[in-house]
C-alpha cells in the first residue's frame, strides 16, 4: 500500500512538471526493494543502477516508446508481448518495417538473474544487452544517437531522467540503464507450481503425475531445466536437425563442437509462450513431449541425454498439464509491468 | 568517386608552456607511392579491380618513447578513419623522443564486457564514437573494418559486383607496435612532426606474410584460429610505416 501511494506522488510529480515549474518541495526519486520470491537467490544490482522509483518508471516508458524505433511504430513490447510472457507468438521475431529476424522470441522473465543475455550469451549485461535490440536492423533498427535526439523531445521523459539519473538529457547511459532497472523488475515466481511448494495451492492428480516425471531420473528433463529458474543457462544440441540451418552458439565461438548448441530456455510461463523452440518451429507444448519422447533426429552431437522416452499418452498428458503450472497469472496481468498510458 | 579530402586538423592538447614543444603526429593511408582514395577502384596483385568503401580502425595507446624508455602518452584511444588523412596536433614535453608505440585494436581492459554507454559521446569508445565499430549482439569492439566491392575478371569499366568484408575484432587480435630509430627533436618554437603510413596495398600484398586474395577469401566476421582474419591483421600491422 505504502509503495502504491508513493508510486502516485511520483506519477503527480510528473503531471506537474510538466505543465510549470510550481513545484515547491524538489522531488526525490526512492529506492526501491524488489520483492524476491521464495526458492529465489538474491538479486544483484549493478553500483550504477540501484533501482529507484524513478528509474524503473523511466524504464518502462522508453520500452513501449516508439520512438526507439527507426519506423516509429515498434518497441520493445511490440514483440515482447506481457500477456504472452513477454513474447509475441510469431514463429520469427519480426521488427521495425516488418523486417524478420532469425530466431523465435525469447521470454523476458526473470532475465535480472540471468549470468549473461542474448541468443550466444555474449552479452554480460542488462545495461549492455539494451543496445543489441535497438541497432539490430531486425528488432528497432535505429542508431542509437538518432533515438537519443528523439526522446528528448519528451519533456515527461527529461524530468524522469533527472530524476533518475540527475541527467538533463537522456543518452545512451541513461537509456541502457533505465531499460535494464525496468527489465530488472520483470520477476516471475507466483505460479501454481510456486504456490504449490508453499504449501497455498493443491495440483491435481495428473498435475502431480506430470511432475514427478518431470523431476525423474527416468527423464532427465530437469537436469538442464533446473530450478528456480528451470534453466541451467547451458547450451546443448538437442537435435532438433541433424543439420542445423542456424549456427547456434557457433556463431559466437566459431567452433564446430558447438555448432545446432542452444541455450536452454526457462519453463516459467511456457503454457503462453507458443511456438517454442529457438526458432519456433513447434506449435505446442504436445509437438514439443512428442519431439522429446522420438529422442531427436541424431545429430552427431546431440546430447546423450535426449533419447526415445517410450511416454506412455497419460504421461505425455501429465507432462504438459505439470507445465502448465509453471504460468504466473500476476505476472502476466502485473500493471507495473504493462505499458503506463493503459 | 570521393577524392582525398583536405588534411584535417585536430587540436588535441591547447595548452602549451615554455618546457614543451608541438608534435604533429599525421595518419594516412598509401596504395604504393600514392594517397589512398577510399572509393577509387585499384587493381591487386591478382589481376581483380578492387574498391575500398570503409577502412577503419582503433589505434590506441600511442606513445612516444625516449632513449631512457619512459614513455608520453599522446592518446588513448583514436578511431582512424583512413577515407581522410588527419593532423593530431599534441604539446609534449621538451626533449628527444627515439620511438613510437601504438596498439592496433582495443587492448583487452577496455575490449569486452565494457559498455560503450558508459563513455560521454565525444569519447572514441563511446556508442556514439565508435561509429559501428562495436558488436552489439556480443559485445567487444571491432578492430578494424575493411569492406568494399571487388570485381573478379579485372576488366576495365565492369561493374564491380562482388563484396569483400573485413571485420577483425577480439583480444588475441590487438597488436602492440613499436617503431624504433627515431630521432626527433621537440622544443619551444620548434615544432615537430611524424607521419605514420598506412600502405593499404600491402596489407593485400605483403612484402613477406600471406596475400589476401579477395576472389576467394572475401568474408571475416573474426573467430578464433581464423586463418583469413589472421594474416590480415599481420599484414596490416606489418604495412604501416613510421617517418
Amino acid at each position: 500500500m505504502r509503495q502504491l501511494l508513493l508510486w502516485s506522488n511520483l506519477l503527480l510529480f510528473l503531471g506537474i512538471a510538466s505543465c510549470g515549474p510550481a513545484v515547491s518541495d524538489s522531488p526525490k526519486d526512492l529506492p526501491v526493494r524488489l520483492r524476491v520470491p521464495q526458492g529465489f537467490p538474491s538479486l544483484d544490482f549493478p553500483p550504477d543502477n540501484q533501482p529507484t522509483q524513478a528509474r524503473i518508471e523511466l524504464g518502462r516508458r522508453l520500452f513501449y516508446h516508439t520512438d526507439l524505433s527507426m519506423d516509429g511504430k515498434t518497441n520493445c513490447g511490440t514483440c515482447h508481448v506481457q500477456s504472452s510472457a513477454f513474447t509475441d507468438g510469431r514463429t520469427i521475431a519480426q521488427g521495425a518495417h516488418g523486417q524478420s529476424g532469425r530466431r523465435n522470441t525469447p521470454t523476458l522473465a526473470n532475465l535480472g538473474w540471468s549470468p549473461y543475455l542474448m541468443a550466444e550469451g555474449g552479452v554480460p549485461s542488462l545495461e549492455l544487452q539494451a543496445l543489441a535490440p535497438l541497432h539490430e536492423p531486425s528488432e528497432m533498427g535505429i542508431n542509437m544517437m538518432d533515438a537519443v535526439a528523439r526522446i528528448n523531445a519528451h519533456e515527461d521523459l527529461r524530468a524522469l531522467n533527472r530524476l533518475a539519473y540527475g541527467r538533463d538529457s537522456l543518452d545512451p547511459f541513461t537509456i541502457t540503464r533505465a531499460l535494464a532497472a525496468f527489465q530488472r523488475t520483470m520477476i516471475s515466481g507466483d505460479s501454481k507450481y510456486d504456490q504449490f511448494k508453499a504449501g497455498v495451492s493443491n495440483l491435481t492428480d495428473l498435475e502431480r503425475k506430470g511432475m514427478e516425471l518431470f523431476f525423474s531420473k527416468r527423464l532427465q528433463c530437469s537436469e538442464c531445466h533446473s530450478e528456480p529458474f528451470f534453466t541451467d543457462y547451458g547450451f546443448y544440441n538437442v537435435g532438433l536437425y541433424t543439420t542445423y540451418p542456424d549456427p547456434g552458439l557457433e556463431r559466437k565461438t566459431h567452433l564446430k563442437a558447438d555448432s545446432g548448441n542452444f541455450k536452454t530456455p526457462t519453463l516459467r510461463n511456457i503454457a503462453v509462450t507458443a511456438p517454442y523452440m529457438h526458432d519456433g518451429s513447434l506449435n505446442t507444448l504436445e509437438d514439443v513431449i512428442a519431439f522429446y519422447d522420438s529422442g531427436g533426429k541424431g545429430h552427431h552431437q546431440q546430447d546423450k541425454r535426449i533419447r526415445e522416452l517410450h511416454l506412455s499418452q497419460e504421461e505425455k498428458e501429465a507432462l504438459v498439464a505439470f507445465l502448465h503450472t509453471l504460468t504466473d497469472w500476476n505476472f502476466l496481468q502485473n500493471k507495473t509491468l504493462s505499458p503506463w498510458d493503459e | 568517386m570521393v577524392g582525398c579530402k583536405d588534411e584535417n586538423t585536430v587540436e588535441e592538447k591547447p595548452e602549451d608552456t615554455a618546457t614543451s614543444g608541438t608534435l604533429t603526429l599525421g595518419m594516412g593511408a598509401k596504395w604504393g607511392n600514392e594517397d589512398f582514395v577510399v572509393e577509387q577502384v585499384y587493381f591487386d596483385t591478382y589481376g581483380n579491380r578492387i574498391r575500398v568503401d570503409k577502412f577503419m580502425s582503433y589505434i590506441s595507446e600511442i606513445h612516444l618513447v625516449r632513449a631512457d624508455g619512459s614513455e608520453v602518452l599522446l592518446k588513448d584511444f583514436y578511431l582512424a578513419d583512413f577515407e581522410n588523412d588527419v593532423n593530431l596536433n599534441y604539446t609534449v614535453p621538451s626533449g628527444n623522443y627515439v620511438g613510437l608505440k601504438l596498439g592496433l585494436g582495443v587492448p583487452a581492459a577496455y575490449n569486452k564486457h565494457e559498455d560503450p554507454a558508459q563513455y560521454p559521446s565525444s569519447h572514441p569508445l563511446s556508442v556514439a564514437g565508435s561509429q559501428g565499430m562495436f558488436w552489439y549482439w556480443n559485445t567487444g569492439y571491432i578492430f578494424t573494418k575493411f569492406e568494399g566491392k571487388i570485381d573478379t575478371t579485372g576488366t576495365p569499366g565492369a561493374e564491380l559486383l562482388d563484396s569483400f568484408l573485413f571485420h577483425i575484432g577480439d583480444d588475441p587480435y590487438y597488436r602492440e607496435l613499436s617503431f624504433t630509430g627515431l630521432n626527433l627533436n621537440v622544443a619551444p618554437n620548434s615544432p615537430a612532426s611524424l607521419q605514420l603510413n598506412i600502405f593499404v596495398d600491402q596489407i593485400l600484398a605483403p612484402a613477406s606474410g600471406t596475400s589476401i586474395d579477395l576472389a576467394t577469401n572475401a568474408v571475416t566476421h573474426t573467430s578464433e584460429l581464423d586463418v583469413l582474419a589472421t594474416s590480415f591483421f599481420d599484414n596490416y600491422a606489418a604495412a604501416i610505416a613510421v617517418e
